[in-house]
């Protein structure tokens, strides 16, 4: 009898054991993300192999940057989100502003590597004490150029704002009017305005203490004129050019992979996103920041990158944990993402692509331009909607001749006071 | 039906009458609910009364704008995709040959316009570079700028809603062929030609499918997204950017759900306005069989 019980103990222990380990091994998961190709491409490699390495099938869902908040916004709101998200740090404040908007990791210490990370790192991505998503990178806003169109026109890589338009004239003399040695529409028209303006007073667009607008009407009405001589001179291609090839990414139109667009300001880690769609023999290389007479800081947009978040919704949380590790501290998972997403956050990473010579100079010199400049704290509210939109709406009356430079910095300021109101102390 | 079957009816129709419910009614109720809420999505909804209604009408100038520009969009895109898809119906009524193959042809339009493909194909025809100015190029005329006008873009995307003229032509052409011949005989005899024909007895004759066409390509434009989403996103100056873009975007880019509703609402207002004068007006100009009028 005794033999039997042990047998059916045995046995018991056994099948639970299985069930737990069929359980884990099972684990059918999503994961979302937004990107260009070659981000697409690493990603589900590196899901392959992680998903292999533990014994889980991931289903990738990927899109390009447009949309993927909204897209986001909706599954979460029907409780529909990915196991494994890919969330931008701005993002954090509307979907988590209590903390608890997704799983915290700090319950999952035993499964991810929480130590590759610094605790300012950490703290960054974290709301209320609970760690909301892991930092996969740091990033910000550098100027690319394609060094290729300047060296056919003669012309040196700028590093003043001077300098850029004494190449724009030269540029646009020697190889024709077809010629910009700048994309400057939309989102980076606004952050090109917000730089030159920081730059000039030394200050973010918010001022973390009263959560208003920190400059004046004229201090920013001054940074929209730089913009608008940029149109006048040939800098950047008016408005009402750029808009002739309709809601088209940058990287996607001719004039950016033949070379007549020679420059933009970008994210660094989107370096691969804007040179892989080069032709054959442009070179694009990172230049650092911009400045002028009278600048008080470099001004550089930096921030934390993109984080990885789980859902507190998943059901299978420990073997998202797991992919999450692999993805970010493991050898394979960061063999096959590389620098994808730019230089790794994780020490584990960092480490591992610097020893294999993994890390591509661009991406290198690029990173090492914004960790190296100076700038104010960028708050997160400077990429909420609403602020976004004003400064966007607002710059393209101005450049289509609607409203002058000082009505515009007048609306922009306005409009945002407005936007950011609710989140006063 | 009797006995036992007496709630097999019920039965046969409970799926639908579900997913009416639940798919249809519910959220129908709710964003009427919501629209007198501040609802960011991922909170519980606060009551806030009339608000909503009272910014959407005192204070938003970009509601203004879009409500112009879905006002122009209908008032061009229906008329003219109505009387394309009339003259089309009337020439492949014609027995012509391989009439078949050409009415599928210019029916595919209509099963491949709303995709997200065709607008992003649109996109490139219209581009600057693109295949429209490259023919305009080869009569000797100036490229346009399509999208980076404000005059030009919301023509392109009412010609990307125009082109879709299938679904209204084929029920066209369906009307169109049960018009009785001898009508025609007896008209031809009297002296009739081929426009008397058609203004006298075709016309007349259809004007319940114009009606019912009307009505259906009004309710459809004034719910297009995918077009100007995809083409122009809405610009440049918010040219193109009809009430659903911005009902889209007050939802899903600014978490204001309650405010999405109550746009949400004033377009159905207004769509049932239209709808209501349609059926009004169509006392006076729509013929239905056994009709006493003369």
């Amino acid at each position: 009898m005794t033999g039997l019980k042990l047998g059916l103990g045995a046995l018991l222990t056994a099948t639970a054991l299985a069930t737990t380990v069929s359980a884990a091994g099972a684990a059918e998961l999503r994961m979302s993300w937004w990107g260009g190709d070659s981000r697409h491409e690493a990603t589900q490699a590196a899901l392959k192999v992680c998903g292999e390495k533990h014994g889980h099938t991931i289903k990738p869902e990927f899109t390009g940057w447009s949309g993927h908040l909204e897209k986001v916004t909706t599954q979460i709101a029907g409780g529909t989100e990915a196991d494994i998200m890919q969330i931008n740090w701005p993002w954090l404040p509307l979907f988590s502003s209590n903390g608890e908007g997704f799983a915290d990791l700090k319950e999952l210490s035993g499964v991810i590597e929480l130590d590759n990370w610094t605790d300012a790192q950490l703290d960054s991505t974290s709301v209320n004490g609970h760690i909301n998503g892991l930092p996969v990178s740091t990033t910000g806003r550098v100027f690319f150029f394609n060094k290729t169109t300047f060296d056919k026109a003669g012309v040196p890589l700028p590093a003043t704002w001077d300098e850029l338009f004494a190449a724009a004239q030269q540029i646009r003399e020697k190889l024709g009017e077809e010629y910009y040695p700048l994309n400057a529409i939309k989102e980076t028209a606004a952050l090109l305005v917000s730089l030159y303006t920081t730059q000039q007073t030394g200050k973010d667009l918010i001022d973390p203490a009263t959560v208003t607008v920190a400059w004046t009407p004229e201090e920013l009405a001054a940074g929209i004129e730089v913009y608008g001589k940029m149109m006048e001179s040939g800098v950047t291609m008016t408005q009402q050019e750029a808009n002739a090839a309709g809601n088209a990414n940058l990287y996607e139109k001719p004039e950016w992979t033949d070379g007549r667009i020679a420059g933009s300001y970008e994210w660094d880690s989107t370096y691969f996103k804007f040179s892989d769609p080069l032709q054959e023999g442009q070179n694009l290389v990172p230049v650092k920041i911009l400045t002028g007479e009278g600048a008080q800081t470099e001004g550089i947009y930096r921030k934390p990158s993109m984080m990885f978040s789980i859902s507190k919704r998943s059901e299978n949380k420990e073997a998202a944990a797991q992919i999450l590790n692999c993805l970010l501290n493991e050898p394979e998972g960061i063999e096959a993402l590389g620098t994808t997403r730019g230089l790794p956050a994780s020490k584990a990473a960092s480490g591992q692509l610097k020893a294999a010579g993994s890390i591509k100079p661009e991406l290198a010199d690029a990173n090492a331009i914004i960790m190296a400049a100076s700038g104010p704290t960028v708050s997160p509210l400077n990429e909420h909607p609403d602020v976004r939109s004003i400064f966007l709406d607002t710059l393209e009356e101005y450049a289509y001749g609607q409203i002058d430079a000082n009505a515009a910095a007048e609306q922009i300021i306005d409009g945002v006071n407005e936007a950011i109101e609710e989140y006063r102390p | 039906m009797g006995g036992d079957n007496k709630y097999l009816g019920y039965l046969y129709v409970a799926p639908y009458v579900a997913g009416l419910l639940l798919f249809t009614a519910f959220p129908f109720a709710a964003s009427f609910y919501l629209s007198f809420t501040d609802y960011d999505l991922l909170s519980t909804p606060r009551w806030t009364g009339l608000d909503n209604y009272h910014k959407l009408f005192t204070r938003d100038r970009t509601f203004d704008k879009s409500l112009k520009v879905t006002l122009l969009y209908v008032f061009m895109t229906v008329p003219i995709k109505l009387a394309f898809a009339l003259l089309i119906a009337v020439i492949l009524n014609y027995r012509l040959k391989a009439i078949n193959f050409f009415r599928t042809a210019y029916y595919v339009p209509s099963i491949l316009g709303g995709s997200i493909a065709i607008a992003v194909l649109w996109r490139y025809i219209f581009a600057q570079s693109g295949l429209v100015n490259m023919i305009i190029g080869l009569v000797g005329l100036e490229p346009i700028n399509w999208f980076g006008d404000p005059q030009n873009a919301l023509i392109t995307i009412t010609l990307l809603r125009c082109w879709q003229f299938g679904s209204a032509m084929v029920i066209f052409l369906a009307a169109l062929q049960s018009v009785d011949k001898s009508l025609y005989e007896a008209a031809s005899i009297d002296g009739a030609n081929q426009w008397h024909l058609f203004r006298y007895i075709t016309l007349p004759l259809i004007t319940p499918v114009i009606f019912f066409n009307l009505i259906m390509q009004t309710v459809q434009a004034f719910q297009e997204f995918n077009g100007p989403y995809i083409i122009t996103e809405g610009g440049p100056l918010k040219s193109t950017y009809l009430l659903p873009l911005y009902i889209y975007e007050k939802a899903f880019k600014s978490f204001d759900m309650g405010y999405a509703s109550a746009i949400a609402w004033v377009l159905f207002a207004i769509i049932m306005i239209l709808t209501l004068a349609a059926f009004w007006s169509s006392k006076k100009w729509v013929y239905y069989a056994g009709d006493k009028r003369s």
